[in-house]
Order: structure tokens, then C-alpha cells, then sequence
């Protein structure tokens, strides 16, 4: 028994000392400069927001962690913004949203209007999409067929018009997964978290 | 004497990177990143200098474990460390860079996958002293960023008429939107290989 214990730390020592010592760089690392890597989502997430629903002054944080069922019985917990005018009139909602693309996850800020009724798009918060097929959902031609589309069901169809906006969207050429992936992102989070606005009371009659 | 050997050695060891064994024109690695991050030349230079900085450290901390290496765990050891500065850099750039970063989205931590990095590991750091093998990681490189950025220079003048954002062909110029695009980055780099193998042969005659 001590024999193969000794055998296995002459062969692994160098393994496990370098694990522990790389581990420990990367802890450093992260632990530096993590707080302003999110700083930069949180700007990025402000900047996109902004972009969706033009006019709005700040954004207020609504609801914390609201939970959210994805595929494969996992869920994930996202924060919904409200986004104010100047005077505090509510000009919609944005949130991000999470699904899986075809290499990777994708996060997404989608904005909705006030009541929650008509989307006021989506933008690409981040992805690892294949470059120049699946990464043209950051696109405008492609984004564009979001906006001001209806709160509803969406359908991915291969042909059509995408200058029409309407449930259908057109998907892009040589990327229909990651088309499909964000048509799925935005159908399962618009329908859940309009579910659970509704049912606090925060758009609809109790708005 | 012996201080010109060594001058010898390790001028040879630094220039080879450059030219002789440049990675992209004559030894034909890290083809991925060369055709995916060409488009324009700052995502080209950020790609390179991220993999002068991972190949700078892997090939010191390589070096100085070259002696303890076990053969049969070294391919292991290698993308232990390789990854660990991937991870670094990657880190590094989505704080520092975040525009960036997003700009080259994989492809920092596909640096992990390079094969210049596991080879210049393999084929120097694992088998000299720390000094050969920086110069070697410092040359290499310089080579990988030099052959990036001419690459880059030649598509982002091609299809934007401007180089570093700064506009050098006329406004009559009418961009060739194909040189963004995949094709046009295995057309310039076609081309670019036929280019450096005519300079080669003329230079051997």
C-alpha cells in the first residue's frame, strides 16, 4: 500500500504543486479583477437598456431574483428593470434573459413596453455565437424584426418578409439555430415573467 | 569566442520567430485565430499581444520544470499552464477591454488550443535553458503578431479603405465588403503564404 502511495506522489507531485500554485494565480486574478468585470456588465446592461427604450431616464430595480423555469429542468433568477421617464412614468420593462446557443450560452437584455403588451427588442449582452453566421443575431436586420413585435408566441420561419413585424421572424441564413435560440430565449422569458408581473400586480389592472 | 556562440545562439533563437520559422508564413500554425481575427488590425494586435503574454509564460514556467517533467504527464503539465495564462488574459482583457474582448469572443480562450503555444513548449521550452527559451516565446511571438497584423492591414484597408480607423485610400475607393468576410481572409492569406515562399526561394538562390 505504501508503495503505491509513493509511487503515485513521485509520478503526480509536480502535477498537484503546479494545480495548487495555478489555482491559487487564478483566485488572485479573479478576485482582482472581477468587481470591475462586472462594473462593466452593469454599464453595458445600462447602455443596452438605454438603447431599447429610448427616452427612459433611469432604470429601477422592480423585482430581484425572479426565477425563471429553462429547458432540462433548470431554472435561473433574473432581475427586472423598470424603466422611468423623467415626471416617473413607466416606459416598459428590461431584463436579462439566458438560453443556449449553438456554442455556448447566450445572454440577452430584452425590453418590453409598459404593458407588457409589445416588445421593445432585445440586444446581445453576451455571446459566443460562430462569427459571421450565428453572431449576426447582434445585428440590426436581424434584431430589428423584434421591435415593436407583439408580447406573444414567436414562430422562427426560414422564408418571409423581415422588414414585416409581426410573430413570424425570419431566420438568418446559415444560423438557424442561434435564430431559433433567441426566438426560444425571448418566447420562455416573456411568457414567464409577464406571468409573474401580472400575478404581483405589476402590469395589467394593478399596474 | 564562446560569447559569440552564445550571441549566435541566441540571436538565432530570437529571429528565427520572425522569419525563418515564423508560425503563420513558413511553419503554418495557429491558423485559426490568423483567418478569424484579421478583419481589422486592433482585434489582430490584441490577439497577438495576448499570445506573446501566454506564450511568454509558458514557455518560462516549462522551462524551469523541464528537469522534473515526467514524458508521460508532459503533454498534461503543458495545457495546465498553457490554460491557466489563457485564463489570465482572458480575464484581463474582459476587465480592461471589454469592447474587445467581446470583439474577439472565443477566440482568447481558444489561445488554450493554439498549436504554437504546445509547440513551442514541446519543441523548446521542455528541452532548454530559460533564456532560449524567452527568446524563443518573445520571437515566436513577434512573428505570430507581425504575420496577424499584415494580414489585417491588407483586409482592413481593402475593405474599409482606412487602416487603425484612419482613412488612406480615396473617397472614389469603392470597399471590397468580401475581404471582411471569411473568404477574404483565405484569399489574403493565400496570397500573402505565395508571397513569403517567392521572398524565400529568392533569397535560397
Amino acid at each position: 500500500m505504501l508503495r503505491h502511495i509513493r509511487h503515485f506522489i513521485e509520478q503526480s507531485w509536480l502535477l498537484i504543486v503546479c494545480s495548487f500554485i495555478f489555482g491559487l494565480l487564478l483566485a488572485a486574478a479573479n478576485a482582482a479583477w472581477m468587481p470591475r468585470i462586472q462594473q462593466n456588465k452593469i454599464d453595458k446592461l445600462d447602455r443596452l437598456m438605454s438603447g431599447l427604450l429610448g427616452g427612459a431616464e433611469e432604470f429601477d430595480l422592480a423585482v430581484t431574483q425572479l426565477e425563471v423555469s429553462l429547458p432540462k429542468d433548470r431554472t435561473a433568477k433574473s432581475d427586472i428593470y423598470k424603466a422611468l421617464s423623467a415626471d416617473g412614468k413607466c416606459l416598459g420593462w428590461a431584463f436579462i434573459a439566458e438560453g443556449s446557443g449553438f456554442a455556448d450560452k447566450i445572454e440577452l437584455v430584452i425590453a418590453v413596453n409598459a404593458s407588457f403588451e409589445e416588445l421593445a427588442g432585445f440586444d446581445v449582452l453576451a455571446s459566443n455565437e460562430t462569427p459571421g453566421f450565428g453572431d449576426q443575431i447582434k445585428l440590426d436586420y436581424y434584431r430589428n424584426q423584434f421591435r415593436n413585435a407583439p408580447a406573444m408566441k414567436l414562430e422562427l420561419s426560414k422564408t418571409g418578409d423581415d422588414k414585416k413585424i409581426d410573430s413570424e421572424i425570419v431566420a438568418i441564413t446559415g444560423a438557424t439555430v442561434s435564430s431559433q435560440a433567441v426566438v426560444d430565449i425571448l418566447n420562455n422569458y416573456i411568457e414567464q415573467v409577464k406571468g409573474q408581473l401580472l400575478t404581483k400586480g405589476l402590469i395589467g389592472d394593478g399596474e | 569566442m564562446a560569447n559569440d556562440v552564445a550571441i549566435d545562439k541566441y540571436g538565432g533563437t530570437f529571429l528565427a520567430g520572425l522569419w525563418r520559422e515564423n508560425p503563420v508564413f513558413r511553419l503554418l500554425l495557429g491558423m485559426c485565430p490568423t483567418l478569424a481575427v484579421t478583419a481589422a488590425v486592433k482585434p489582430a494586435l490584441t490577439m497577438g499581444l495576448s499570445v506573446i503574454f501566454v506564450l511568454l509564460c509558458s514557455n518560462i514556467v516549462v522551462s524551469l520544470m523541464r528537469k522534473a517533467l515526467k514524458p508521460h504527464l508532459r503533454i498534461l503539465m503543458f495545457t495546465l499552464t498553457i490554460s491557466t495564462f489563457v485564463t489570465i488574459a482572458d480575464l484581463f482583457l474582459k476587465a480592461f477591454a471589454p469592447e474587445m474582448s467581446a470583439t474577439l469572443g472565443p477566440y482568447v480562450p481558444l489561445i488554450i488550443v493554439n498549436c504554437i503555444i504546445i509547440c513551442r513548449a514541446e519543441a523548446c521550452a521542455s528541452k532548454n535553458t530559460l533564456m532560449v527559451s524567452i527568446l524563443d516565446a518573445v520571437g515566436m511571438g513577434i512573428g505570430f503578431t507581425l504575420a496577424l497584423c499584415v494580414l489585417a492591414s491588407v483586409r482592413e484597408i481593402l475593405s474599409t479603405g482606412c487602416i487603425l480607423e484612419i482613412q488612406i485610400l480615396p473617397d472614389s475607393f469603392v470597399p471590397w465588403a468580401a475581404m471582411r468576410m471569411p473568404v477574404g481572409a483565405f484569399l489574403s492569406l493565400g496570397l500573402l503564404l505565395g508571397l513569403a515562399n517567392a521572398v524565400s526561394k529568392k533569397g535560397r538562390t
